[in-house]
């Protein structure tokens, strides 16, 4: 996988875009002068799991004993139901039930962007990735895209609108659904053949 | 491969104009008949702008992911089939009614009722496997000219057909969009499984 292919699948998992309104409906109770620096917490917070996740993947899948056939699986299954929670919004909504009171670490940092489909896929993809460096590189640059779309929300919002910014959630879940569906048959044929 | 008119059927068919209608009646009750019209029209420029979009950067896209054919093909089926579910065992009115607030616009007329998850994937996949990119455009061109006639006349539907009436086509057309919905699972799978073998 190259390092474009990388940057971007860990920037759409992450999913800012589709972010925008959760971020700024769940920053309302914090002054506008802070909110900024809120979110830079929240995703420096998201930043240290995931590089976290990047160097202990290897020693829980030895730990616990799952494969890589394993996780494939378990992020297509996931991720894809992350997806359809998305694109048929119901009451059951992870994003409708977010909690009242003011974010620190659990919802923004974990699971909105640190989300367990990302976690997983950064220790599937940092066990595939011979180059550590590389890997890390491409967590950086996604966080980093992340990042300034998260911060210039406010921004977007005006320019999208509410309606606007709820077509580009679903459209980035339908991104998401196909990303599910690819690992989901890679973990399929891994399965296959292995008992083959 | 299929030919301009079989394709303009399909992505008919997947936009469904007849199923979403109602939906789409439900939404513009409260704007005067009017209104109701540039609404539609509106939307469904929209819808065509996105069909259009994903015909031609949908396959960057995908190679910028690493997703094969049979993943979207899948994917798509498995959309569609939901989609279909949906529409088949819906509670009326429930996750809908929030939106009747305000006027709509591009959500949900736009996307996901007509330029839904299903129909972009069926393009993408048609762009695909297609080699003459024009043949898709004018069977999008083609089918959109039915959309929207189908959805401009819909405010006259609902006086002639009843709400009743308009229930039973969607019932029938979310049964097509099942086995729709199934038989790309199906193609999908079979792509699949031989890359496996």
């Amino acid at each position: 996988m190259s390092f474009l292919n990388l940057v971007v699948i860990l920037f759409l998992i992450m999913d800012p875009v589709g972010n925008i309104s959760s971020f700024i409906d769940q920053l309302k109770e914090i002054a506008p002068s802070k909110r900024k620096l809120v979110i830079v917490r929240e995703m420096l917070i998201a930043l240290v799991t995931m590089v976290l996740f990047n160097y202990i993947g290897e020693y829980i899948f030895k730990i616990l004993n799952v494969s890589e056939t394993t996780v494939r699986i378990t992020i297509g299954v996931i991720l894809f139901l992350v997806a359809i929670k998305i694109m048929f919004p119901g009451i059951d909504s992870m994003r409708a039930n977010l909690p009242k009171d003011k974010p620190f670490i659990n919802p923004l940092a974990i699971p909105l962007i640190a989300g367990p489909s990302l976690l997983a896929t950064i220790m599937l993809f940092a066990h595939l990735e011979p180059s550590q460096p590389h890997m890390l590189l491409a967590i950086l640059a996604a966080w980093c895209a992340a990042l300034v779309v998260l911060l210039s929300g406010n921004f977007l919002q005006k320019i999208l609108g509410n309606n606007g910014l709820m077509a580009c959630e679903r459209l980035m879940a339908m991104v998401l659904a196909l990303l599910a569906i690819q690992r989901f048959l890679e973990g399929i044929r891994q399965f296959v053949k292995s008992c083959m | 491969m299929l030919s301009v008119w079989a394709l303009a059927l399909t992505f008919f068919i997947v936009a469904n104009p007849v199923g979403t209608s109602p939906t789409i009646l439900a939404l513009l009750k409260d704007c005067s008949f009017d209104r109701k019209r540039q609404i539609i029209f509106r939307e469904t420029i929209i819808a065509l702008l996105l069909a259009l979009f994903f015909q031609y950067f949908g396959e960057f896209f995908l190679s910028l992911l690493k997703i094969n054919d049979y993943a979207l093909i899948i994917t798509g089926g498995i959309l569609l089939f939901m989609v279909a579910l949906q529409m088949l065992f819906h509670k009326p009115e429930l996750a809908k009614e929030k939106h009747t607030r305000e006027e709509p616009f591009i959500v949900p007329i736009a996307t996901p009722l007509i330029s839904g998850p299903g129909l972009m994937t069926i393009i993408m996949i048609n762009a695909r496997t297609e080699n003459n990119d024009l043949i898709v455009t004018f069977a999008i061109l083609i089918a959109w000219c039915g959309v929207m006639s189908i959805l401009m006349i819909a405010p006259y539907l609902q006086k002639i057909l009843g709400m009743r009436g308009l229930a039973v086509l969607e019932q029938v057309m979310g049964m097509i969009l099942g086995l729709m919905g199934m038989q790309m699972m199906i193609n999908g799978g079979k792509l699949f499984a031989a890359t496996l073998s």
